[in-house]
């Protein structure tokens, strides 16, 4: 159809018409402000990684120790019930050997990134990292590992006041 | 806080603020074009004519409303119109109050179909429907091919 059509109706503009006022116009720009809150449960989380600890929420319904915390349980549709603390210690439950960074840019030596599920939170509750200290043919499902913390002075309220997850060493079991 | 209260303020928890850029460019339209252009560089009011309605639209339009006839034709809007309607604003287009009030009118032309709304370069006590105005326009260097290039109305003496 449409390469039968040889001109479309219309008055094409370009770039420059409207830049170099060949053409009257009218220029706007809404006061569009906005604040994105992380909400009860992020917010407290993540004020709890700055120092050192990672925090959840207790349901009494399903008796779940919900991580990363939510203020409702999506299984028993009610209110979660109290907050508790995890350890930073946990297993890989899933894993990427990623050869794009976080920008989908190209890297020769790839980032290993996946999904740990912490000791002391329900089976398969976890939060998604990087993995350090490891190779790409050592990284494996089922791995213990362990949370490396960045200095105190460096946290910022955020999931990377966590490095990465190194290997649990033999003495720490 | 159970999840049945809401939370509407988003500052009371750990949050990011930021601003939309959502900028744009409003072209004028083909008779939007004509209309801006003849009050830029000649300081005039102009209508689209239709002539098999006889009939003149302020603001221009590119098709006649009634026929549907493309509107080729662009005459002289009169030199004097009318105040239809009056109002006396107290607060600005946000809603922040205003340091003195400010008169805005609905003038209509004779024979014209439709009109502009704008000042009234008037006193708020003499906001009146039904006087006689005329467009005041800015000094040409002043003039950019918008409707602030036309000052308001202000009566006619």
């Amino acid at each position: 159809m449409t390469e039968r059509v040889e001109r479309w109706p219309g008055v094409e503009l370009s770039a420059s018409d409207l830049v170099e006022g060949k053409v009257t116009s009218t220029r706007f720009r809404p006061n569009a402000k906005y604040a994105w809150s992380a909400g009860e449960a992020m917010s407290r989380f993540l004020a709890e990684l700055q120092e050192g600890r990672l925090v959840a929420r207790t349901c009494d319904g399903c008796e779940r120790i919900l991580f990363p915390p939510r203020m409702f349980c999506e299984l028993c549709f009610r209110p979660t019930d109290a907050w508790t603390y995890v350890r930073d210690t946990g297993t890989i439950e899933t894993f990427s050997i990623s050869y794009l960074d976080k920008d989908a840019r190209r890297i020769a030596e790839p980032i290993l990134v996946g999904v740990v599920s912490l000791d002391g939170a329900s089976p398969r509750m976890g939060l998604m990292h990087y993995f350090g200290g490891m190779t790409k043919d050592e990284i494996r499902i089922g791995m213990r590992v362990k949370a490396v913390w960045r200095p105190p002075e460096e946290r910022r309220g955020s999931v990377l006041d966590i490095s990465y997850f190194r290997p649990l060493r033999e003495a720490e079991r | 806080m159970t999840f049945l209260d809401r939370t509407t303020d988003a500052r009371r928890f750990r949050h990011w603020e930021g601003h939309m850029e959502a900028d744009y460019i409003y072209t004028s339209g083909l008779a939007g074009e004509r209309f801006f252009v003849a009050l830029r560089d000649e300081g005039r009011l102009l209508a689209a004519r239709c002539a098999s309605c006889d009939l003149a639209y302020l603001p221009p339009r590119l098709f006649c409303e009634r026929c549907f006839a493309e509107l080729t034709e662009y005459v002289p809007v009169p030199p004097t119109g009318k105040v239809a309607a009056a109002t006396v604003a107290h607060v600005d287009r946000a809603g922040r109050p205003l340091a003195a009030p400010e008169v805005w009118a609905f003038v209509t032309f004779p024979g014209i179909h439709g009109g502009l709304v704008h000042r009234l370069l008037v006193d708020p006590g003499r906001a009146r429907p039904g006087t006689p105005v005329r467009p005041r326009v800015r000094p040409r260097a002043a003039r950019t091919g918008t409707i602030a290039d036309l000052e308001g109305f202000e009566p006619v003496a």
